[in-house]
């Protein structure tokens, strides 16, 4: 079966004479542009991870553990990295998303209870992300009833093109600008030892192993490592119709969103430390934000309000179209970013509809927010230990991905680790649903 | 002048040997990927059967004690 796929090159197309392409003589240069027409779907994904409801989790855990939850992040590095390698390996073999992919290869049961898990936790996490856009532009002095829906028109917008590239292209700008976490990093820094202490060093915060301080790690790994990943990096993958001689350039992609999305959540952290440093306590960033303006200046809070409305929006297109394509992929209907309106209206009506909705609930007066945020965190907790099983199935089928693309030995090792560690804390999650006073409270 | 060389269309016959040629995934030709619509559903041994009938029922369960939850919390059952 394997043996009949044949990668074709980018570099060496002889039996088709004419292509569109770029000419150059040197292999740096080759190399070079190999990655940068590859580059894209490995980015998303991960900085898009750095969500609204991410940025909440990482400046909450800054704002009561200071920096010394930095090591979780340093962990998690690595783990978000080989799961979303396995989905390159799997999305450039098949040309398919991950959606359809369980369909085909597990059955109908899991095809439908996948997809509609899926949809479920992506569409309560868009109301999430919307939230806390209608936050920021609150506390920026703009109506949410104004903000929101200019929000929510940007990002139908931005698909409504026609063209996977100008989508790309727009995002990778909002994924740039999200680097000014940075800047923000750098004027809140606390001491270089500091922060090296605590990023290597591993440890529990004062007041030991508390109730909140378990479900604050189990939201920043559940917040890191999200189901809706796997089904968008593979879909975007299967969307840009990347070749066999792409996977090296699609895994140093992922390489770099990994590097840039823990960075980022690692200045995210460090924010919330300038918080509690300063004694400072709030419910959600954009509060944060605007309670620093004393000691950080009008530039900070300004840029905290923005970054937070660029992690909402990045988030919203991915999870928004990571629900498009697996409901498009499941249903069978056209379902490309490169297709017109008119000839994928089906996968653009899911996109809009989710999004338009989202928005809609958002502006609804005393909309229970707090229940769907927990809702969230808890129904993605137990998705995803069985998402990465599937992954794990997926990438060891010979049948499916040949002898060159399946998982090797030691990558078997390192995913079930992860499997293990994931359910543990999936279950530690559940228990504690049940048990509240299971740890003892602050 | 870009340092990038512009996107074109190519002659590759007329390619010099020591030059390369860079091309889009998306203005390439489409390459043969797996077939997996006449793969049918995945062989698996009777364990990794039994495993997903498992993860099946604890799937079940925790969503059922996460709705329990919520609508506990949306206090349908009466206050606390």
């Amino acid at each position: 079966m394997h043996e009949e796929v044949v990668a074709i090159p980018a570099t060496a197309v002889e039996s088709a004479p004419e292509v569109r392409g770029m000419v150059v003589r040197s292999r740096w240069m080759r190399d070079l542009l190999s990655f940068l027409v590859v580059f894209g779907p490995g980015l998303i994904v991960m900085v898009a991870d750095n969500d609204a409801g991410a940025v909440s989790t990482y400046v909450q855990a800054g704002a009561q553990y200071g920096t010394r939850l930095l090591w979780v992040l340093l962990l998690l590095w690595p783990m978000c990295y080989f799961i979303q390698e396995m989905v390159v390996r799997l999305g450039i073999a098949t040309g398919k998303g991950h959606a359809a992919m369980i369909y085909q290869r597990f059955g109908h049961w899991w095809g439908v209870f996948s997809l509609c898990d899926l949809e479920l936790v992506n569409f309560l996490t868009l109301v999430t992300e919307f939230a806390a856009i209608a936050l920021a532009v609150e506390h920026m002095g703009i109506s949410p009833w104004l903000g929101v829906p200019i929000g929510a028109v940007g990002l139908i917008a931005i698909v409504l093109t026609g063209s996977y590239t100008r989508w790309e292209r727009t995002v990778k700008v909002l994924c740039v600008l999200d680097l000014a976490w940075l800047l923000v990093a750098f004027a809140l820094r606390p001491s270089t030892g500091q922060l090296v202490h605590d990023t290597v060093v591993p440890g529990i915060p004062a007041g030991g192993l508390t109730s909140n301080l378990v479900f604050l790690v189990i939201a920043i790994v559940g917040t890191t490592i999200a189901p809706w990943q796997l089904f968008f990096q593979q879909s975007c993958i299967a969307d840009k119709r990347l070749r066999f001689a792409d996977v090296k350039w699609a895994r140093l992609d992922t390489f770099l969103g990994a590097c840039i999305t823990i960075l980022v959540a690692g200045c995210m952290m460090i924010a919330g430390n300038a918080a509690l440093t300063h004694g400072i306590r709030f419910d959600d960033p954009a509060q944060m934000a605007n309670d620093m303006h004393a000691f950080t200046g009008e530039a900070i809070r300004m840029a905290i309000l923005l970054l937070m409305i660029n992690a909402a929006v990045l988030g919203s297109t991915a999870i928004s179209l990571s629900s498009a394509w697996a409901y498009g992929e499941v249903k069978g209907w056209p379902h490309s970013l490169q297709m017109p309106v008119r000839k994928a209206k089906g996968f653009y009506a899911v996109y809009v509809a989710c999004v338009a909705v989202a928005a809609a609930i958002v502006l609804i007066p005393k909309a229970p927010l707090q229940l769907i945020i927990l809702s969230v965190q808890v129904l993605a907790g137990v998705m995803l230990p069985s998402a990465i099983i599937f992954l794990q199935l997926l990438l060891n089928d010979k049948e499916l991905l040949g002898e060159q693309y399946v998982n090797r030995p030691w990558n078997n090792w390192v995913n079930w680790t992860i499997i293990i560690v994931l359910f543990a804390l999936s279950l530690i999650l559940a228990v504690q649903v049940v048990v509240p006073n299971l740890f003892p409270s602050n | 002048m870009s340092m990038f060389p512009v996107t074109m269309n190519i002659n590759c016959d007329q390619v010099p040997d020591n030059h390369f040629v860079v091309v889009h995934p998306l203005h390439d030709r489409p390459e043969e990927k797996v077939d997996t619509e006449n793969l049918g559903p995945m062989p698996m041994t009777t364990s990794v059967k039994l495993s997903l009938m498992a993860l099946r029922g604890y799937l079940i369960l925790m969503i059922g004690l996460v709705f329990f939850h919520c609508l506990d919390l949306a206090g349908l059952f009466g206050k606390h």
